[in-house]
């Protein structure tokens, strides 16, 4: 697995088409000489090229199955989005069962984690009369670490449920077999790039109580074959299914929780970009809470799902609506505050000197209008503001307009033309005619 | 040259009255300007909170007007004129809740008459010249010197 990222490319398959590049939200990807290339300080791992891509050429690096045999006690930790791959029939329990006949020693829910995020989250709006914007989608958060840098503040200092989870799962085991640390693989099935980065990068912490992160589309097969031999009714002995929490997994389901509180959900990092810029312009101060996703219509829709996203989501409602109470359990057993606050992650500014970027800024306006501004990506940059952007820090000419070089190719003809006809003075004017008549 | 000479405007645009559907496009533009320049992320954040209530005044109040923004080593100004109406009682302007504002921009949730008080907070020097009649220019100055958060 990368250490910086898990949204990679598989060079043989990119045609060098701009889906990608125009998809982008952080404008983090060219193509040049036929192939795409991600830049990887811009890069969020949200997994839209890998939406966008109709050559399958981005891809997630994930772990597989065969990793288990490295830990005496591999955990698995199911995301609420999960269950949504599920139609009624397969209810959380064979889920689980079936994971456990794969070779997990445990299976811990993440929407446990969730239940519990939720409840400390509503106390800590109420005590402290404060606008939040949920950080538990690591997507959002890379966002405004790297574009929104001014609205850092407004992020829940919470853990996600997955983290809170892991850690939560790790301390269990410890405690009631005396395992060892190292002795213990928790492993994520992630429906997103953006999850799975964080084994390696955690957000707000030093380090990620996950060791390592499976793709759901990776286990998915294994699955569904153990789950076949499985009963149909079976149950697993004092095991609650955290229905409420697993309603996080569509969108909306987070922050319907958060009951007397008032909330706005928005999913797809396109309109949470949209709903961002509404906040950098004042405090939406009515509005208390912000459930934020990368994903639409939720974590349903992570790129690592096998099912359709709203076929997912209508599987995750059926299965909700059997909630009737939170799981009971004592929240003091979780750690769910971060240890650090969400750092900027600026790469916009064109120079760390004021006077330099100022000097830029004018090249750069500059620049601008000399392009023709109809971003059509045929540069391999995504707008002509960011093709202006990479000529004046030497990453890119103007000629790779090809509208730019097309007039410099006329311009260049006509140059030509007016030469051609230009004789030199010690030839005579009716060898100039003659020469017409010969065309 | 001193460093403190230097001055550059990096917007000036026309804001029209009435257009709600632009309006906070030119904070926006600006805020992202002052990104590529690498203002502090919780300067930026002051700048477009004032610079949209400047936009928004020009929208709701006045009979249309401009947007300018001018960055120095020292600070950055934003300069809203308009042509008109003018403020009649400026105190009165400055009070929170107090406003002028149509019905119309109120039901669209605007109007609440926070956008002075907000101009004030939000920057470290405010002047209003206005003249019933003629105008109003305000100039919201902004200092990128660092003393001190702001007063969130």
């Amino acid at each position: 697995m990368s250490n910086i990222h898990s949204v990679l490319l598989k060079p043989d398959k990119c045609k060098g088409c701009t889906n990608c590049v125009k998809n982008c939200p952080t404008n983090a990807i060219r193509v040049h000489q036929g192939q795409a290339k991600i830049k990887e300080e811009y890069c969020i791992d949200c997994g839209e090229c890998i939406r966008s891509c109709e050559y399958h050429a981005k891809y997630g690096a994930t772990d597989d199955l065969a990793d288990l045999k490295e830990y005496k006690y591999p955990v698995a930790l199911v995301p609420p989005s999960f269950y949504g791959q599920f139609t009624q029939d397969i209810n959380p329990a064979k889920v689980m069962l079936a994971l456990k006949d794969i070779g997990f020693f445990q299976i811990w829910d993440v929407a446990l984690g969730a239940e519990a995020l939720t409840q400390v989250t509503k106390e800590y709006i109420r005590d402290n009369d404060r606008t939040l914007i949920s950080s538990s989608c690591p997507g959002v958060v890379r966002l405004i670490q790297l574009l929104y840098p001014e609205l850092l503040g407004y992020l829940a200092p919470f853990k996600s449920p997955v983290e809170i989870v892991a850690q939560r799962a790790r301390e269990f085991i410890k405690a009631e077999l005396g395992a060892k640390d190292e002795e213990i693989g928790i492993f994520f099935i992630t429906p997103c790039p953006a999850k799975m980065t964080t084994v390696n990068n955690p957000l707000g912490m030093e380090e990620s109580y996950l060791d390592r992160a499976i793709a759901v589309d990776t286990i998915y097969h294994e699955l569904i074959k153990r789950v076949d031999n499985l009963d149909d009714c079976c149950k697993i002995e004092g095991y609650d299914i955290p229905y409420f929490g697993i309603s996080w997994a569509s969108g909306g389901g987070e922050a319907d929780l958060l009951e007397g509180i008032s909330t706005v959900s928005v999913a797809g990092i396109h309109n949470v970009m949209s709903v961002l810029e509404e906040l950098d312009r004042g405090d939406l101060a009515h509005i208390q809470y912000f459930e934020m996703v990368a994903c639409q219509p939720g974590c349903v829709g992570g790129v690592f799902n096998v099912k359709n996203p709203f076929l997912a989501e209508f599987n995750i409602h059926n299965l909700v609506k059997k909630g009737i109470n939170l799981v009971e359990q004592d929240l003091n057993k979780y750690d769910m505050n971060l240890q650090n606050s969400f750092k900027e992650k600026s790469i916009a500014s064109l120079d760390d000197d004021l006077i330099v970027a100022m000097a830029k800024l004018t090249k750069l306006e500059k620049e601008i209008e000399i392009l023709p501004g109809l971003d059509c990506a045929a540069c391999g940059a995504p707008d002509c503001r960011t093709l202006a952007e990479d000529i004046i820090n030497g990453l890119a000419s103007r000629t790779d307009c090809i509208f730019i070089l097309r007039q410099q190719v006329a311009d260049l003809a006509d140059e030509m033309a007016t030469l051609a006809h230009a004789l030199p003075p010690v030839m005579k004017r009716n060898k100039e005619e003659s020469d017409d008549d010969e065309d | 040259m001193q460093k403190d000479e230097i001055k550059q405007v990096i917007l000036d645009c026309e804001v029209e009255a009435g257009d709600f559907s632009v309006g906070g496009e030119a904070s926006s533009k600006l805020k992202s300007l002052l990104h590529k320049l690498g203002i502090p992320a919780q300067t930026i954040r002051k700048i477009a909170i004032a610079t949209y209530e400047l936009e928004i005044n020009i929208i709701i109040h006045t009979y249309g007007g401009s947007l300018k923004a001018e960055v120095t080593p020292s600070e950055i100004r934003v300069i809203a004129s308009d042509k008109g109406p003018g403020i009649a009682d400026l105190e009165k302007a400055f009070q929170p809740g107090y406003s002028t504002a149509s019905q119309k921009a109120r039901e669209m949730g605007f109007g609440a008459g926070m956008g002075l008080c907000n101009i004030k907070r939000y920057s470290d020097e405010l002047n209003v010249e206005t003249e019933v009649g003629k105008g109003t220019e305000i100039e919201a100055r902004i200092s990128l010197r660092e003393s001190g958060d702001s007063n969130e």
